[in-house]
């Protein structure tokens, strides 16, 4: 089935089983940023941007991302490169893999109300980082905010 | 992945999805994040998905004086980020705003969730101590269900297979106050050992106590109505031993089962000790 969206800022259409799940189909396309780690929603490794708000590429049906607004990790870094700069001067990654997932959440942020720390705790809350000990992770995604 | 070829349609209508799911094997798709675990692992192998998401007419929230409706497709961090929800149904936008993490929140939709029916869910008690009503259509027509008559076992509930839930309504009442607490031992986003819903509706006067409702979720088969702790909480117009009565009381009403997030004997422990903040946190 065809199927049309907005992938990284420019209109997309793919051919894709509509039941395929958006992490296979979006690696297939050679966007191999966006990392699969438990395949069940829980780790966020694997997250992409939909309409603003953060998803688990792994347990999304690529059907329902007809007509929306879809960004991956590899545009995101284009397009936030402070983002990116913030991740790389506190050092919030170790390993990297949950690195991508980390960015995403932190990306998609601004699709929440945050007014201190604790709140971007618990919006990150569901990217585990099995590195990090996540101090150096809130130091990126909190420098980042200060700037914007 | 499952090997036969499941059919995909995107209805833009209501009477479009109620023709496209009479058919043999077909299901409703709303945010898809716990059918997307059911079909990656054969669980379930569709011949057919029904996704409501071109659906524009289940996507809307309206408030009006005495009922607020929420489409079946809104999303729980849509519900959960409503200020006017907050002030008027905090129970409500506290659940929503607990499930799981910000990416399930995002793509988890309500008529999933009540569909969904597992006992651990956070939304249902909440929405059960706000007298919420499931409203349906299919071919045989609407109807308008209770949802505290919903549901009927584990996974289990009073839809019919082609049943859609187009929308939930729940009643502006005055002087209602609610509060939802769920305990979560292990990590913040799972599913709770125990959630408790509570809400208490007081007089014209803001005086005495008319209604209370407590729901429970994660200690029985579907989510648990504890009618003598309610009625414990109004005969003593909710004064400290009446809410430790209530509190204790509970442990009758539910009934848990061991599992990773803890032996029966303390889950019914923790519902008694979190019936009892979710009664204060209401009260406060
Ligand atoms: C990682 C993870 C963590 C989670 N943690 C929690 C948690 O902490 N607390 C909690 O409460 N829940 C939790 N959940 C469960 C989550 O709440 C449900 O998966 C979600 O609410 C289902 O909504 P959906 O729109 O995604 O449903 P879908 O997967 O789209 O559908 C679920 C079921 O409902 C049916 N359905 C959907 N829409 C309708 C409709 N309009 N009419 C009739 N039938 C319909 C479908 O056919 C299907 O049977 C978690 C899920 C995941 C993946
Ligand atoms: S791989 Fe998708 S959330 Fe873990
Ligand atoms: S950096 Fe290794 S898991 Fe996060």
């Amino acid at each position: 089935m065809k199927i049309n969206f907005t992938l990284n800022g420019k209109s997309a259409e793919i051919d894709a089983d509509p039941m395929a799940m958006a992490l296979d189909v979006i690696r297939d396309l050679d966007l191999t940023g966006t990392k699969e780690g438990c395949g069940v929603g829980v780790c966020g490794a694997c997250t992409i941007m939909v309409d603003g708000e953060p998803v688990s590429s792994c347990i999304c049906v690529v059907g329902t991302l007809q007509d929306r607004e879809v960004w991956t990790v590899e545009g995101i870094s284009e397009k936030m490169p402070d983002l990116i700069e913030k991740f790389i001067d506190n050092e919030g990654m170790q390993c990297g893999i949950c690195t991508p997932g980390q960015i995403m959440a932190a990306a998609a942020i601004s699709s929440v109300d945050i007014t201190s720390e604790e709140d971007i705790k618990k919006y990150m809350a569901g990217n585990l980082c099995r590195c990090t000990g996540y101090q150096t992770i809130l130091n990126a995604v909190e420098d980042y905010l200060a700037i914007n | 992945m499952p090997s036969t070829k499941t059919e995909f349609l995107a209805p833009t209508s209501i009477d479009e999805a109620l023709q496209a799911i009479s058919y043999e094997d077909a299901i409703f798709l709303g945010g898809g994040t716990s059918t997307a675990l059911l079909y990656k692992t054969r669980l379930i192998e569709p011949s057919r998905v029904v996704w409501l998401g071109a659906l524009r007419d289940l996507s809307g929230i309206s408030i009006s004086k005495n009922e607020i409706r929420i489409g079946s497709m809104v999303s729980m961090s849509k519900i959960s980020q409503s200020n006017e929800l907050s002030q008027l149904v905090p129970a409500l936008t506290t659940a929503a705003g607990v499930i799981g993490n910000a990416r399930v929140r995002a793509m988890a939709t309500i008529g999933g969730a009540l569909a969904h029916a597992d006992p651990r869910q956070d939304v249902p008690p909440a929405l059960i101590a706000l007298d919420a009503v499931v409203a349906t259509k299919s071919s045989g027509g609407s109807r308008e269900v209770p949802l505290a008559e919903f549901y009927e076992g584990f996974l289990e509930t009073v839809l019919a297979e082609s049943e859609l839930i187009t929308e939930v309504k729940i009643p502006v009442v005055a002087n209602r106050r609610s509060a939802y607490l769920r305990y979560t031992p292990t990590s913040e986003g799972d599913y709770p050992t125990v959630g408790v819903a509570a809400s208490v509706t007081y007089d014209s006067n803001n005086k005495a106590i008319k209604d209370v409702r407590i729901v429970l979720c994660g200690v029985g088969q579907t989510p648990i109505l504890a009618t003598d702790s309610a009625q414990k909480v109004i005969e003593g117009n909710a004064n400290p031993e009446s809410l430790r009565e209530a509190a204790n009381l509970v442990k009758q009403a539910v009934d848990p089962h061991d599992d990773e997030r803890g032996s029966a004997d303390y889950k019914r422990e923790m519902s008694e000790v979190f019936t009892l903040r979710a009664l204060r946190e209401c009260l406060a």
